[in-house]
């Protein structure tokens, strides 16, 4: 079949090459049109009324984004009120917002299109490209609930909170650990802007949800939307002085604790009074009875009256972006990999203030004559917790640990 | 007959190799480019930072930022393959006397520089779309320099100036030729992975990834078909096809890892709870590692190409059914006169 080659490559060629210059046109055609912005949020606009028919439902969510665009910018170009105090360090947000690329300086922008963009999206609406195939599903931050923080149920996270889980990752999940940036002098501010773009989108999120319910009430002028803003920022705000004190032992990272702590843990974690069980098993594998989906997945399903484990319900708000509901399960504690960190600190925190957005409570304490835990109980039971983890099994004193835990 | 024929040029193929050898590392550091973001780590083109490319100072580059240090590498890189394709061009005109060979030469030429515009297009445009057609279009200027190789071997040349009696069989010569295409149509969406747009919903990206998956099967299928064939009774004596044949083996196996370490290193697994090893394991966002496994996945798939346009060569010049039924050659012979021929013209893949 070479042997005829040379002739009928040159016909092709001759035929052709007229393409190719078209061929480009079409590329740099189709190029120059991209045009990146943020999206509506429809899924909530559809959640808040079953009524609305798919084209009121696009109308009133994009009434909203127009509206948080006239008070916080677009994606290529975030900006803030000057009536407004800004919880956040504005110059760091430009950085991290745009196209990725550096300017004549050399100074680096769009690492939120760099680093985070492919789960999160555009909108920080956990909604990337890649987002259906993962599991959990990445964080939409929307709603401004985030699961790892020092701050109580309710409460806003603090800045440091937000740059913890960008520092460490989360095990198991696609989370990268973003920490050895740190490293490297080049993109040592890089995760901190990043963190300072992370609350930028979870502020204009929350402030274009608030706006969605105003605007399916009534229209709202522009002091009425500066209002739903200053409300938000002032949450955020104040997210540092939520910050929980830590008690001095959970600093002890090394030695393992009282033995007869860990076994009344045990028997803590297994009472009525804790119900760990219910969820995390008798072993403390995560496999209690317990099924229940996380908050971001309610918000449009229970909410909105829709059933997530009926698969006809749900599928009705696909359209909008739904992704399909996962349950949210327990963790296994003896993996030895908890996703707000295995450390007593971390654990203490989890117990006290739990995992907002997720059916993990915070523990009751003894207070006021309620019934409860006392503090001694909590280091008790974070002990234990902690014998189940991989850090505790490392040390020295494993056999002991393992055989009081094992009691 | 086996004697190579004195119109060929050893040159063209040691020029042809020289270029398209570096074309792979090329093509890593294009993929480096990808994985790090740094298409536009240099704002501006032809020139670097208001620099000419070859003027900009060296200690800039190679102390300053590595995504700075990777893209104007890749420029560098870039800017040598097309000179040296100059040059090729230049000795295939005066020494190559097939006239569509000295065509495929620059037509390589054409490519490379259309390439250099294409990533042009991408950096004053700021244009993702343009980076992902620069991506998949590289593989092939890639595969187009090692056909120029390949034309140019003693084996090309020995085995068209040979009727065969018994030519290779119809089943492998279809696989062969199938796995071309695909190999080509799996790199294109590979590269729809690599290159998403932020405004893609999730629902078009799992599509691309399950037709990915499926190529994948597809292509690793085909070449199992073709380790078979090759061995089968009616091929089996014609050895230059096994050479290929394994090594499409041995590509496929590390793409195969290659891809899951991939999908790994960029989103973790699903399947946390089978080991603490998964359940503990973290991504590291622009870890050296997890960068070297994605790009080693894009520039392997190129490799898969080129090995498999090799077989397809070698099963495409063994097709030629000898009318008067002449006596096929003698396949030992023909083996240990290969061997002499490939040391003689210094060696080299085909």
């Amino acid at each position: 079949m070479f042997f005829d080659f040379h002739h009928r490559y040159n016909r092709f060629l001759q035929a052709n090459l007229w393409l190719f210059p078209i061929a480009l046109g079409i590329v740099v055609c189709g190029c120059s049109s991209e045009k990146i912005e943020f999206r509506g949020n429809q899924l909530h606009a559809a959640s808040l009324s079953m009524e609305l028919t798919p084209l009121e439902i696009r109308r009133l969510a994009d009434r909203a984004k127009d509206a948080t665009e006239l008070l916080l910018g677009t994606a290529d170009l975030p900006t803030w009120p000057a009536t407004v105090l800004p919880p956040l360090d504005m110059e760091k947000v430009v950085r991290s917002s745009g196209p990725v690329g550096r300017d004549k300086s050399k100074v680096e922008s769009g690492l939120f299109r760099k680093h985070c963009v492919q789960c999160h999206g555009i909108s920080g609406d956990g909604r990337g490209p890649a987002a259906a195939l993962l599991a959990p599903y990445p964080r939409d931050f929307r709603r401004g609930s985030f699961k790892f923080k020092s701050t109580p149920l309710g409460k806003k996270p603090t800045h440091s909170d937000i740059v913890r889980t960008l520092e460490k990752g989360l095990p198991g999940t696609a989370m990268p650990a973003f920490g050895t940036l740190n490293d490297s002098e080049e993109f040592a501010n890089d995760v901190d802007a990043l963190a300072h773009y992370v609350r930028f989108l979870a502020i204009r999120g929350e402030v274009e949800r608030r706006l969605l319910v105003a605007l399916s009430e009534q229209e709202i002028d522009e002091s009425a939307s500066l209002e739903i803003l200053t409300r938000v920022a002032n949450d955020w705000l104040a997210a540092e002085s939520h910050s929980v004190k830590r008690p001095e032992w959970v600093a002890n990272q090394t030695e393992y604790g009282r033995l007869e702590s860990v076994a009344n843990g045990k028997a803590l974690f297994e009472s009525e009074l804790t119900a760990c069980v219910k969820c995390h098993g008798a072993a403390g594998s995560g496999n209690g009875t317990s099924q229940d989906f996380d908050d971001w997945t309610k918000d449009w399903t229970i909410r909105a009256g829709i059933d997530p484990a009926n698969k006809t319900e749900w599928k009705s708000m696909k359209k909008y972006g739904a992704l399909k509901p996962i349950i949210d399960r327990p963790r296994n504690l003896k993996l030895g990999a908890l996703r707000g960190g295995t450390s007593r600190e971390d654990i203490y925190l989890r117990l006290v203030l739990g995992i907002e957005g997720s059916p993990m409570l915070a523990v009751a304490k003894k207070e006021n004559g309620n019934p409860g835990l006392t503090d001694d109980d909590i280091r008790d039971l974070v002990e234990y917790v902690y014998s189940l983890s991989e850090g505790a099994r490392n040390n020295s004193s494993k056999q002991e640990f393992d055989h009081a835990a094992s009691e | 007959m086996l004697q190579v024929n004195k119109d060929s040029s050893r040159w063209v193929y040691r020029w042809a190799m020289l270029v398209t050898l570096l074309t792979f590392p090329l093509i890593w550091l294009g993929g480096l480019v990808t994985t790090h973001d740094a298409g536009m780590a240099v704002p501006d083109w032809p020139g670097t930072f208001g620099y000419n490319l070859f003027l900009y100072p060296w200690s800039a580059w190679l102390y300053g930022p590595f995504d700075l240090f990777v893209e104007h590498g890749h420029r560098l890189l870039a800017s040598l393959v097309g000179l040296l394709a100059i040059c090729l061009c230049v000795v295939a005109y005066r020494n190559e006397k097939r006239i569509w060979v000295r065509n495929l030469c620059f037509g390589f030429l054409a490519a490379i520089i259309s390439q250099g515009v294409l990533g042009g297009v991408r950096v004053l445009l700021d244009a993702r779309t343009a980076a992902m057609i620069h991506g998949c279009t590289g593989p092939l200027v890639f595969a187009l320099g090692s056909f120029i190789v390949m034309a140019c071997s003693t084996d090309w040349r020995r085995a068209t100036q040979n009727a065969y009696a018994k030519p290779v069989s119809r089943g492998l010569q279809i696989i062969s030729y199938l796995l071309v295409p695909m190999s080509i149509v799996q790199l294109f969406v590979g590269a729809h992975l690599r290159h998403a747009q932020p405004t893609w919903l999730p629902p078009f990206f799992t599509s691309i990834v399950h037709t990915h998956l499926l190529m994948a099967t597809l292509i690793t299928l085909s070449i199992f078909g073709i380790l078979v064939l090759v061995r089968a009774d009616h091929n089996r004596r014609v050895l230059e096809l096994r050479p290929p044949a394994n090594l499409l083996l041995l590509i496929v196996v590390a793409q195969v890892a290659l891809g899951l370490a991939t999908w790994i290193a960029n989103y973790a697994t699903p399947w946390v709870e089978l080991t603490p090893w998964l359940a503990k394991y973290t991504v590291q966002g622009k870890g050296f590692w997890e960068s070297m496994i994605v790009t080693g996945h894009q520039a392997t798939g190129s490799l898969l190409i080129v090995f498999s346009l090799w077989m397809v060569c070698r099963v495409a010049t063994r097709t030629n059914q000898a009318e008067n039924a002449q006596p096929m050659i003698n396949d030992t012979s023909v083996q240990q006169e290969n061997s002499t021929e490939l040391v003689a013209v210094g060696g080299g893949i085909v």
